[in-house]
């Protein structure tokens, strides 16, 4: 009977459909293909298909959720099928490799139209447009290298202020473990979030390194005496965690740190999101800083979503990938989405004043202006920003049979690093 | 085990022995039975617990409160793939794609268990063999080959394709099971048979068919439960809202950078799993069918 | 579907001799559908695999020939070796220990327990829950800051461990500690219904001549059942090699890289990383691993055969 309704109505709408673009002009319709799937992530992205249907376009949503790779063997067997989807959410290198097949479509025209190029953080320009046009849309800038701290823990051990340096947060850490805190760092084992960690000590101790290394996936660089003394400290950090680490989840680690069993945290922005869903408050339960830096300079490691278009030959899909492409770039979206993810607009035009917005979103922005001042705004090698993806799985292998290791050398991990990449190429 | 497997069930001796061996019975049973349930029991209490509860005292723990509310949010109002309706439209894609793929595999299973087991030819066994290798096809060694194939067919993101899918991957191990039980149904009943000048097709209703409710309702579960539990095929050929029930759900088990809503997700995972024990709760009695029993005395 | 329009035609087919040869060829012809299916299925999608395996696909399918390249590019990879490993070892423990749990069950629940529908339930009930779930909810309990030590810790013994999860050597275990919970239920139904089906006048025969129910496991209904253990140790097996989603949501392949299986790391080349070709390669020495089991067994049996007839 269900059946039997909705395919009656299926072909009502398809014949009316039919008639509507036979006799008037394209009617803006999508799938947009991503991977936020669930509770408020899916809700920001069924606020987007408000949008596009109070603009006048259907909308339909393909969602699947978690790591990447499910996306794209969805997206690989669509384009191989014959039918690649009109709207894919895809980051960093990817979108070069999909531009380089010859299947995206051209944004130049609505980008000019809006002034992208002025609009949006000029580290993310070269991402957008691999090779000099706008094939893709970014929806968000996330910040990776924050240092979450428990207000509760810290006060625990007299420390006044979140650590600057890396001897910094060592010493910290010894004062939380003196003042009874048996796990000053809280940490949950997976290969992103070791790279993430990883990168971000990187990072805090040398930009170029991060630069030459991870942007660039320098073989020297890998194996420098620099990333040795980098896996020295995560070795460090490491010996703050607990063994429980393995087998947890990102946001279990997150809440340790927020009910004060653990002083420091390093994760994405997206925490923000799970704090307030789990009714912790800043600066009662969490403090956020940027992550310990040597140079003692702004720091910042941008990861960003975005969305890619390819090109399709039905009228209907194309008008409807223009209005995506302009609602996703407009600042109402921008706001409902970063307020639901924890992370600031890729435009830096939008005023983040208001009272949706956390304190650590406020940070963000500021940070993101001084460091593009400063010229220390780097893209994330651990979210998939900066080398290819066979480059990025081999440093990533590395970097988590360290964390899990406790008898690998750090100069027999920056040796492996150098060598995993270059059998790569 | 030993003292298990030498009680003898017939002579009904009761003795120290006996008891002894009974008692034994029962704490293996027993033990088992906690290793079984101990994840289940987590799941239900967390459907049960508040967020910040779970945020606070772990995964693992008795709720405070008790509150029913996860399961009705689950159900029509989560936020899952793409809309806000809960997981009840994906729950009825499932079903849509999981009846008819189940019920065509399993038919085809048991009528090729029947050739393969009971009219066998020259070179029957090494098609036999041949269909067998079916089950041990990587999923992901296939995803674009099948894409490949349901391009050309049409039948990309329909529920359709998916039914084709599983009913093609599906008939190796239903045709293994139900050959392999087949060929324990003793020859003289076929013989007899066919000298009272049964067909094919008589035979396989009037003698085959009534035998076989416990490894068609083992070929049933075996199914259902993989057809309606897979992520992959549902994942990678379906679109939009036409995604089924556990493709939907992945979130809960994946390290994305969402908010884990733990107490709502597990309500789904509950929900979701809810089917395929219908199906052995209901199926589960006719188990207690012997073979010999059956229609033939 | 084929199968009834094909009888309805043998039914109006009235030339008596057509008839008579399309009944003799009956049974062939209602197999040939599921044959072309497996055809296509296996065969055709396995070598398609070993042309991508050799050509230079990257992002996308691409045909051109390349050769063995990619196979040896596989090999020189650690993560892939410890995969290629972790097959053999998660495999045979999963495999036996399954089976033997399994039948361990069945001849149990066979004794006339009281309330056997409640035991059968409870046990088989894991097999309708899925791997991504079953991963997840036992990697939080063999978690030992939230699961089984710390609960145990609770009670007061503090000395207590229990963090194989947490080990780079011992992590695979759990993995199969995990796998055996989700499918021992599933191995006893399939041998229980084999079990029932046992001819009880053999039995009882063999009681008469005086044999212990120990022997007459051993020397009757063991071995009368023994192509349904065959059937459930194929489906075993088909599962050790395809563990995915399993070992994804349990361990992630870690601590490190040391839970790592073969399939994990194909989807990840194949989808993650871009590189197809290295992807089917890996994919074909899945297959490979399983001609290493498939093939000896295959001629053992045909030996065995032989052997028979010969005898005869």
């Amino acid at each position: 009977m269900r059946m039997r309704g909705c395919t009656a109505i299926a072909a009502l709408s398809l014949s009316i459909g039919l008639f509507a673009s036979a006799a008037a002009q394209a009617e803006p319709k999508t799938n947009f293909l991503s991977q936020w799937d669930t509770g408020s992530d899916a809700a920001a992205i069924a606020k987007l298909g408000d949008m596009f249907t109070a603009a006048g376009g259907k909308w339909q949503a393909t969602s699947i959720a978690g790591h990447t790779a499910n996306t794209l063997a969805k997206l690989r067997a669509d384009v191989v099928a014959g039918n690649a989807p009109p709207a894919v959410q895809l980051k960093g290198p990817e979108i070069a490799e999909w531009n380089e097949t010859g299947k995206t479509a051209n944004l130049d025209p609505i980008a000019n139209e809006e002034g992208w190029d002025k609009a949006v953080a000029p580290e993310l320009l070269p991402v957008m447009k691999p090779k000099g046009n706008w094939v893709a849309v970014p929806m968000n800038i996330h910040r990776i290298n924050w240092l979450w701290g428990s207000k509760k823990a810290l006060d625990k051990a007299g420390i006044k202020e979140m650590p600057k340096t890396w001897e910094e947060f060592n010493e910290d850490c010894e004062k939380l473990k003196k003042a009874g805190i048996a796990t000053p760092v809280a940490y949950a084992a997976a290969d992103w979030i070791d790279a993430t960690f990883f990168e971000t000590i990187v990072y805090g101790m040398d930009i170029d390194l991060f630069r030459k290394a991870f942007v660039e996936g320098d073989l020297k660089a890998l194996n420098s005496e620099g990333m040795q003394k980098a896996f020295d400290e995560y070795r460090t950090l490491l010996s703050y965690t607990d063994k429980g680490r393995q087998g947890r989840d990102w946001d279990a680690a997150l809440n340790m740190m927020a009910k004060g069993e653990s002083g420091f945290y390093i994760m994405g922005d997206w925490s923000i999101g799970t704090l307030n869903a789990n009714k912790f408050k800043y600066g009662e339960d969490y403090l956020c800083t940027r992550a310990p830096n040597n140079s003692g300079k702004p720091g910042f490691i941008l990861n960003s979503d975005s969305v890619v278009f390819f090109t399709q030959k039905d009228p209907d899909y194309i008008a409807g990938q223009k209005l995506l492409a302009h609602l996703i770039m407009s600042k109402d979206f921008q706001v409902i989405f970063n307020q639901a993810k924890g992370s600031i607009p890729a435009r830096l035009d939008v005023d983040l004043s208001g009272a949706g917005w956390n304190p650590c979103q406020q940070t963000s922005q500021k940070d993101l202006q001084d460091s593009i001042k400063a010229g220390t705004l780097v893209r994330s090698m651990a979210h998939n920003m900066t080398v290819l993806q066979k480059y990025r799985g081999a440093m990533m292998e590395v970097i988590t049979e360290f964390e899990a290791n406790p008898s690998m050398p750090s100069k027999d991990a920056a040796q492996k690093m150098a060598d995993a990449v270059e059998a790569q190429q | 085990m030993s003292e298990v497997a030498a009680y003898d069930p017939m002579a009904a001796v009761a003795g120290w022995r006996y008891r002894r061996a009974r008692i034994g019975v029962y704490v293996i049973l027993i033990a088992v039975a906690i290793y079984a349930i101990l994840p289940l029991l987590v799941i239900i209490l967390n459907s049960f617990r508040d967020l910040d509860d779970i945020a606070h005292r772990g995964l693992i723990a008795i709720p405070l409160a008790f509150s029913l509310d996860h399961w009705g949010v689950t159900w029509n109002k989560f936020c899952v793939s793409g809309g806000c309706n809960g997981i009840a439209p994906f729950f009825y894609n499932s079903l849509e794609m999981t009846i008819p793929a189940t019920i065509i595999s399993t038919i085809i299973g048991a009528i090729n268990g029947y050739i393969l087991s009971m009219w066998r030819f020259r070179g029957s066994e090494i098609l036999f063999g041949a269909i067998t290798l079916g089950v041990f096809m990587p999923g992901q060694m296939v995803l674009l080959p099948w894409a490949i194939t349901l391009g050309s067919l049409g039948l990309t993101n329909t529920i359709g394709g998916l039914v084709l899918i599983h009913c093609i991957q599906g008939l190796s191990f239903t045709t293994l099971f139900c050959r392999n039980y087949y060929v324990g149904i003793p020859e003289d009943l076929i013989k007899a048979a066919r000298i009272d000048g049964a067909g094919f097709w008589r035979i396989f209703r009037k003698i085959v068919l009534p035998l076989s409710p416990p490894i068609l309702i083992v070929t049933v579960i075996w199914q259902f439960t993989g057809i309606w539990n897979d992520f992959l095929i549902g994942l990678v050929f379906s679109s939009g809202s036409g995604q089924p029930i556990t493709a939907a759900l992945i979130g809960l088990a994946t390290a994305g950078t969402s908010v884990h809503e733990y107490n709502v997700e597990s309500a789904a995972v509950l929900i979701g799993a809810l089917p395929p024990l219908l199906i052995y709760f209901f199926g589960g009695r006719y188990f207690l069918r012997g073979l010999t029993q059956g229609a033939i005395k | 579907m084929t199968a009834s329009s094909i009888s309805t035609e043998s039914n109006t087919v009235s030339h008596g001799v057509l008839r008579e040869r399309a009944a003799r060829w009956l049974p062939q012809i209602v197999l040939t559908p599921s044959l072309l299916a497996t055809f296509l299925y296996v065969f055709l999608f396995s070598a398609w695999t070993i042309w991508i395996s050799l050509s230079n696909s990257s992002l996308l399918p691409d045909y051109k020939f390349v050769g063995f390249k990619h196979y040896g590019e596989l090999w020189q990879n650690h993560r892939w070796t410890i995969a290629y490993t972790n097959l053999f070892i998660f495999g045979t423990l999963y495999v036996t220990g399954t089976a033997v749990i399994g039948l361990a069950l069945a001849i149990i629940i066979d004794q006339r327990v009281r309330a056997e529908a409640l035991w059968r339930t409870i046990y088989l009930y894991p097999v309708a829950v899925s791997f991504v779930v079953t991963g997840t909810v036992w990697r939080w309990i063999f978690n030992p800051a939230s699961g089984i030590e710390a609960m145990v810790h609770g009670w007061g013994w503090a000395g207590f461990h229990f963090d194989w999860i947490a080990s780079r050597d011992m992590a695979i275990y759990t993995v199969v500690i995990t796998g055996i919970w989700n499918h021992a239920g599933f191995c006893m139904v399939l041998f229980l219904a084999g079990l029932r089906s046992v001819d009880q006048d053999l039995i009882k025969a063999a009681q008469i001549d005086g044999a212990s129910m120990a022997r007459i496991y051993r020397r009757i209904i063991i071995p009368s059942i023994r192509p349904i253990i065959i059937a459930a140790l194929v489906v075993l097996l088909q599962f050790a090699i395809k563990t995915f989603d399993l070992v994804q949501a349990l361990t992630t392949g870690g601590p490190g890289i040391s839970t790592q299986v073969p399939a994990i790391y194909v989807y990840d080349l194949m989808f993650q990383r871009g590189q197809l070709a290295e992807g089917a390669a890996g994919a074909i020495m899945i297959l490979l691993a399983l001609a290493a089991v498939l093939v000896p067994y295959g001629l053992w049996r045909n030996y065995q055969r032989r052997r028979e007839v010969a005898r005869v």
